[in-house]
Protein backbone atom coordinates (compact mmCIF):
# COMPACT_ATOMS: atom_id res chain seq x y z
CA UNK A 1 0.00 0.00 0.00
CA UNK A 2 1.03 3.38 -0.90
CA UNK A 3 2.10 5.43 2.09
CA UNK A 4 1.94 8.83 3.83
CA UNK A 5 5.69 10.21 4.12
CA UNK A 6 5.69 13.90 3.42
CA UNK A 7 4.04 17.16 4.76
CA UNK A 8 4.98 20.67 3.71
CA UNK A 9 4.05 23.21 5.15
CA UNK A 10 4.28 27.64 3.78
CA UNK A 11 5.92 29.66 6.14
CA UNK A 12 7.67 32.94 6.24
CA UNK A 13 10.60 32.06 8.44
CA UNK A 14 11.44 28.43 7.59
CA UNK A 15 14.44 28.44 10.18
CA UNK A 16 12.33 29.71 13.14
CA UNK A 17 9.77 27.27 12.52
CA UNK A 18 11.97 24.50 12.00
CA UNK A 19 13.36 25.26 15.81
CA UNK A 20 10.25 25.26 16.76
CA UNK A 21 9.55 21.89 15.89
CA UNK A 22 13.05 20.28 16.36
CA UNK A 23 13.05 22.04 20.01
CA UNK A 24 9.27 20.54 20.99
CA UNK A 25 8.83 17.52 18.95
CA UNK A 26 12.88 16.39 18.80
CA UNK A 27 12.47 16.41 15.18
CA UNK A 28 15.60 16.04 13.23
CA UNK A 29 17.21 18.45 10.47
CA UNK A 30 17.87 15.83 7.39
CA UNK A 31 18.25 18.82 4.83
CA UNK A 32 18.06 22.06 3.64
CA UNK A 33 16.26 22.32 0.26
CA UNK A 34 16.72 25.25 -1.98
CA UNK A 35 15.24 24.78 -5.37
CA UNK A 36 13.25 26.98 -7.59
CA UNK A 37 10.51 26.17 -6.27
CA UNK A 38 11.11 26.31 -2.65
CA UNK A 39 13.60 27.32 0.11
CA UNK A 40 13.55 25.97 3.61
CA UNK A 41 14.48 22.86 6.17
CA UNK A 42 13.57 19.11 6.23
CA UNK A 43 12.65 17.76 8.94
CA UNK A 44 12.02 13.88 9.79
CA UNK A 45 10.25 12.23 12.49
CA UNK A 46 11.74 8.56 11.84
CA UNK A 47 8.91 8.08 9.42
CA UNK A 48 7.35 11.28 7.52
CA UNK A 49 9.58 13.97 6.12
CA UNK A 50 8.19 17.42 6.97
CA UNK A 51 9.08 20.19 4.73
CA UNK A 52 9.31 23.86 6.14
CA UNK A 53 9.53 26.14 3.05
CA UNK A 54 9.12 29.61 2.00
CA UNK A 55 7.54 28.93 -1.63
CA UNK A 56 8.84 30.93 -4.58
CA UNK A 57 5.51 30.62 -6.59
CA UNK A 58 2.09 30.54 -5.92
CA UNK A 59 1.32 26.68 -6.22
CA UNK A 60 -1.78 26.61 -4.47
CA UNK A 61 -3.52 29.85 -5.87
CA UNK A 62 -4.40 30.95 -2.35
CA UNK A 63 -1.52 34.23 -2.94
CA UNK A 64 2.40 34.31 -2.23
CA UNK A 65 0.79 35.21 1.69
CA UNK A 66 -0.28 31.94 2.48
CA UNK A 67 0.95 29.92 5.27
CA UNK A 68 -0.16 26.89 7.12
CA UNK A 69 -0.08 22.87 5.59
CA UNK A 70 0.52 23.34 1.78
CA UNK A 71 0.61 19.71 0.54
CA UNK A 72 1.35 15.82 1.32
CA UNK A 73 3.76 13.34 -0.69
CA UNK A 74 2.31 9.78 -1.30
CA UNK A 75 5.22 7.25 -1.43
CA UNK A 76 4.60 4.93 -4.39
CA UNK A 77 6.32 1.65 -5.72
CA UNK A 78 5.61 2.59 -9.62
CA UNK A 79 4.90 6.26 -10.13
CA UNK A 80 4.17 5.92 -14.24
CA UNK A 81 1.48 3.52 -12.69
CA UNK A 82 0.12 5.76 -10.25
CA UNK A 83 0.12 8.51 -12.91
CA UNK A 84 -2.27 6.71 -15.33
CA UNK A 85 -4.60 5.57 -11.90
CA UNK A 86 -4.91 9.45 -10.87
CA UNK A 87 -5.60 10.37 -14.40
CA UNK A 88 -8.18 8.37 -14.26
CA UNK A 89 -10.14 9.69 -11.54
CA UNK A 90 -9.67 13.06 -12.75
CA UNK A 91 -6.72 14.43 -10.67
CA UNK A 92 -4.59 17.20 -12.48
CA UNK A 93 -1.20 16.64 -12.82
CA UNK A 94 0.62 20.07 -12.28
CA UNK A 95 4.40 19.62 -12.89
CA UNK A 96 7.40 17.03 -12.26
CA UNK A 97 10.18 17.68 -9.90
CA UNK A 98 13.65 16.65 -9.61
CA UNK A 99 16.02 14.66 -11.42
CA UNK A 100 18.53 17.32 -12.60
CA UNK A 101 20.93 19.63 -10.62
CA UNK A 102 21.21 19.17 -7.04
CA UNK A 103 18.32 16.74 -7.07
CA UNK A 104 19.39 14.25 -9.33
CA UNK A 105 18.10 10.88 -8.86
CA UNK A 106 14.90 12.42 -7.00
CA UNK A 107 11.69 12.78 -8.41
CA UNK A 108 8.58 13.43 -7.53
CA UNK A 109 5.16 14.47 -9.58
CA UNK A 110 2.27 16.90 -8.70
CA UNK A 111 -1.17 16.53 -8.76
CA UNK A 112 -4.43 18.58 -8.14
CA UNK A 113 -6.81 16.09 -5.97
CA UNK A 114 -10.20 16.71 -5.73
CA UNK A 115 -11.15 20.23 -4.14
CA UNK A 116 -7.47 21.32 -5.25
CA UNK A 117 -5.62 19.64 -2.96
CA UNK A 118 -1.90 19.32 -4.22
CA UNK A 119 -0.10 16.11 -3.09
CA UNK A 120 3.15 14.30 -4.76
CA UNK A 121 3.39 10.90 -5.46
CA UNK A 122 7.14 9.86 -5.74
CA UNK A 123 9.28 6.23 -5.33
CA UNK A 124 12.41 7.41 -4.19
CA UNK A 125 11.58 8.54 -0.29
CA UNK A 126 11.90 12.42 0.29
CA UNK A 127 14.99 12.77 2.79
CA UNK A 128 14.51 11.42 6.29
CA UNK A 129 10.95 9.35 5.57
CA UNK A 130 10.89 5.70 5.83
CA UNK A 131 10.60 3.36 2.83
CA UNK A 132 7.69 1.62 1.99
CA UNK A 133 7.75 -1.75 3.66
CA UNK A 134 9.36 -4.79 2.05
CA UNK A 135 6.60 -6.97 0.45
CA UNK A 136 5.64 -10.08 3.09
CA UNK A 137 7.21 -12.30 0.54
CA UNK A 138 10.62 -10.06 0.20
CA UNK A 139 10.79 -10.33 3.93
CA UNK A 140 10.44 -13.94 4.60
CA UNK A 141 13.10 -15.05 2.32
CA UNK B 1 10.87 10.60 19.81
CA UNK B 2 7.27 12.32 18.94
CA UNK B 3 5.20 10.83 15.87
CA UNK B 4 3.29 12.24 12.75
CA UNK B 5 0.17 10.40 12.71
CA UNK B 6 -2.43 12.74 11.61
CA UNK B 7 -3.46 14.64 9.04
CA UNK B 8 -6.54 16.87 8.19
CA UNK B 9 -8.14 18.13 4.93
CA UNK B 10 -10.61 20.48 4.93
CA UNK B 11 -13.28 19.71 2.39
CA UNK B 12 -16.33 20.48 1.17
CA UNK B 13 -17.04 17.52 -0.08
CA UNK B 14 -15.43 14.37 2.61
CA UNK B 15 -17.40 12.11 0.75
CA UNK B 16 -16.39 12.38 -2.69
CA UNK B 17 -12.57 13.51 -1.47
CA UNK B 18 -12.70 10.38 0.66
CA UNK B 19 -13.69 7.89 -1.92
CA UNK B 20 -10.94 9.59 -4.10
CA UNK B 21 -8.33 8.56 -1.81
CA UNK B 22 -9.36 4.97 -1.38
CA UNK B 23 -9.84 4.56 -4.98
CA UNK B 24 -5.75 5.78 -5.71
CA UNK B 25 -4.07 4.82 -3.11
CA UNK B 26 -6.01 2.16 -1.23
CA UNK B 27 -6.13 4.06 1.64
CA UNK B 28 -9.15 2.36 4.27
CA UNK B 29 -11.85 4.27 5.39
CA UNK B 30 -11.52 3.49 8.94
CA UNK B 31 -13.97 5.86 10.79
CA UNK B 32 -16.98 7.96 10.09
CA UNK B 33 -17.72 10.75 12.04
CA UNK B 34 -20.06 13.32 12.58
CA UNK B 35 -19.45 16.02 15.89
CA UNK B 36 -19.55 19.15 16.91
CA UNK B 37 -15.85 20.05 15.07
CA UNK B 38 -16.67 18.08 11.97
CA UNK B 39 -18.03 15.72 9.86
CA UNK B 40 -15.95 13.30 7.58
CA UNK B 41 -14.25 10.98 7.32
CA UNK B 42 -10.77 9.26 8.73
CA UNK B 43 -8.52 7.19 6.42
CA UNK B 44 -5.53 4.76 7.36
CA UNK B 45 -2.66 4.07 5.53
CA UNK B 46 -1.18 1.38 7.88
CA UNK B 47 0.65 4.52 9.78
CA UNK B 48 -1.56 7.51 8.98
CA UNK B 49 -4.24 8.61 10.06
CA UNK B 50 -5.79 11.23 7.35
CA UNK B 51 -8.89 12.87 8.14
CA UNK B 52 -11.24 14.78 5.34
CA UNK B 53 -13.13 16.47 7.16
CA UNK B 54 -16.02 19.09 6.73
CA UNK B 55 -15.08 21.83 9.42
CA UNK B 56 -18.18 23.45 11.93
CA UNK B 57 -16.09 25.98 12.62
CA UNK B 58 -13.23 28.40 11.24
CA UNK B 59 -10.64 26.99 13.76
CA UNK B 60 -7.50 28.59 11.14
CA UNK B 61 -9.34 32.24 10.67
CA UNK B 62 -8.89 31.17 6.81
CA UNK B 63 -12.59 31.68 6.88
CA UNK B 64 -15.35 28.53 6.34
CA UNK B 65 -14.81 28.25 2.64
CA UNK B 66 -10.71 27.03 3.16
CA UNK B 67 -10.26 23.49 1.40
CA UNK B 68 -7.03 21.71 1.79
CA UNK B 69 -4.68 21.15 4.71
CA UNK B 70 -5.89 21.86 7.55
CA UNK B 71 -3.69 20.83 10.35
CA UNK B 72 -1.38 17.84 11.31
CA UNK B 73 -1.46 15.69 14.94
CA UNK B 74 1.89 14.54 16.92
CA UNK B 75 1.26 11.50 18.99
CA UNK B 76 3.56 12.23 22.03
CA UNK B 77 4.40 10.18 25.26
CA UNK B 78 2.91 12.55 27.66
CA UNK B 79 0.61 15.63 26.56
CA UNK B 80 1.09 17.52 29.64
CA UNK B 81 4.74 17.62 29.17
CA UNK B 82 4.29 18.30 25.22
CA UNK B 83 1.49 21.21 25.77
CA UNK B 84 4.37 23.04 28.41
CA UNK B 85 7.17 22.24 25.90
CA UNK B 86 5.15 23.95 22.99
CA UNK B 87 3.94 26.51 25.58
CA UNK B 88 7.87 27.57 26.44
CA UNK B 89 8.57 27.90 22.88
CA UNK B 90 5.86 30.43 22.12
CA UNK B 91 2.93 27.99 21.31
CA UNK B 92 -0.32 29.41 22.37
CA UNK B 93 -3.08 26.56 23.27
CA UNK B 94 -6.39 26.54 21.57
CA UNK B 95 -8.90 23.79 22.89
CA UNK B 96 -8.69 20.27 24.14
CA UNK B 97 -11.41 17.83 22.30
CA UNK B 98 -12.39 14.54 23.24
CA UNK B 99 -12.38 12.97 20.20
CA UNK B 100 -14.59 9.56 19.15
CA UNK B 101 -12.97 6.14 19.54
CA UNK B 102 -9.88 4.89 20.66
CA UNK B 103 -7.83 8.32 19.88
CA UNK B 104 -9.63 9.75 23.42
CA UNK B 105 -8.28 13.22 24.45
CA UNK B 106 -6.61 15.67 22.09
CA UNK B 107 -4.31 19.02 22.76
CA UNK B 108 -5.41 21.67 19.82
CA UNK B 109 -2.32 24.45 19.86
CA UNK B 110 -1.37 26.88 17.58
CA UNK B 111 2.83 27.15 16.70
CA UNK B 112 4.36 29.65 14.53
CA UNK B 113 2.96 31.81 12.14
CA UNK B 114 -0.26 30.57 13.37
CA UNK B 115 -0.05 26.55 11.92
CA UNK B 116 -2.70 24.39 13.96
CA UNK B 117 -1.88 20.81 15.15
CA UNK B 118 -2.75 18.26 18.06
CA UNK B 119 -0.86 16.47 20.31
CA UNK B 120 -2.14 13.32 21.66
CA UNK B 121 -0.91 10.22 23.94
CA UNK B 122 -3.38 7.67 21.89
CA UNK B 123 -3.01 6.91 18.19
CA UNK B 124 -5.57 8.16 16.30
CA UNK B 125 -8.02 5.85 14.23
CA UNK B 126 -5.86 4.03 11.78
CA UNK B 127 -2.65 5.59 12.99
CA UNK B 128 0.43 3.49 14.41
CA UNK B 129 1.20 3.89 18.11
CA UNK B 130 4.85 4.94 19.17
CA UNK B 131 7.82 2.62 19.02
CA UNK B 132 8.09 2.75 22.64
CA UNK B 133 4.50 1.85 23.33
CA UNK B 134 4.89 -1.63 20.89
CA UNK B 135 7.90 -3.01 22.49
CA UNK B 136 6.50 -2.15 25.86
CA UNK B 137 3.69 -4.02 24.46
CA UNK B 138 5.88 -6.76 23.28
CA UNK B 139 7.90 -6.76 26.55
Amino acid sequence: MPKLRHIAIAAEDPEAMAEFYKRAFDFKEVGRPNGYLADGVFLSDGTLNMAILKFKTDQLGKGMEYRGLHHFGVLVEDVDAFTKKLDELGARHYIDQGQDGHQAGYFEKKFFGPEGVLFDIAEHGWAGAEPLPAPLKDAAE
Amino acid sequence: MAKLRHLAIAAKDPDAMAEFYVKAFEFKIVRTSDGPLAYGHHLSDGTIDLAILRFKSDQIGKGMDYTGLHHFGILVENVDEAQKAVEALGGRHYLDTTVQGPGGFEVKMYGPEGVLFDVAEHPWTGAAALPSAVKAAAD
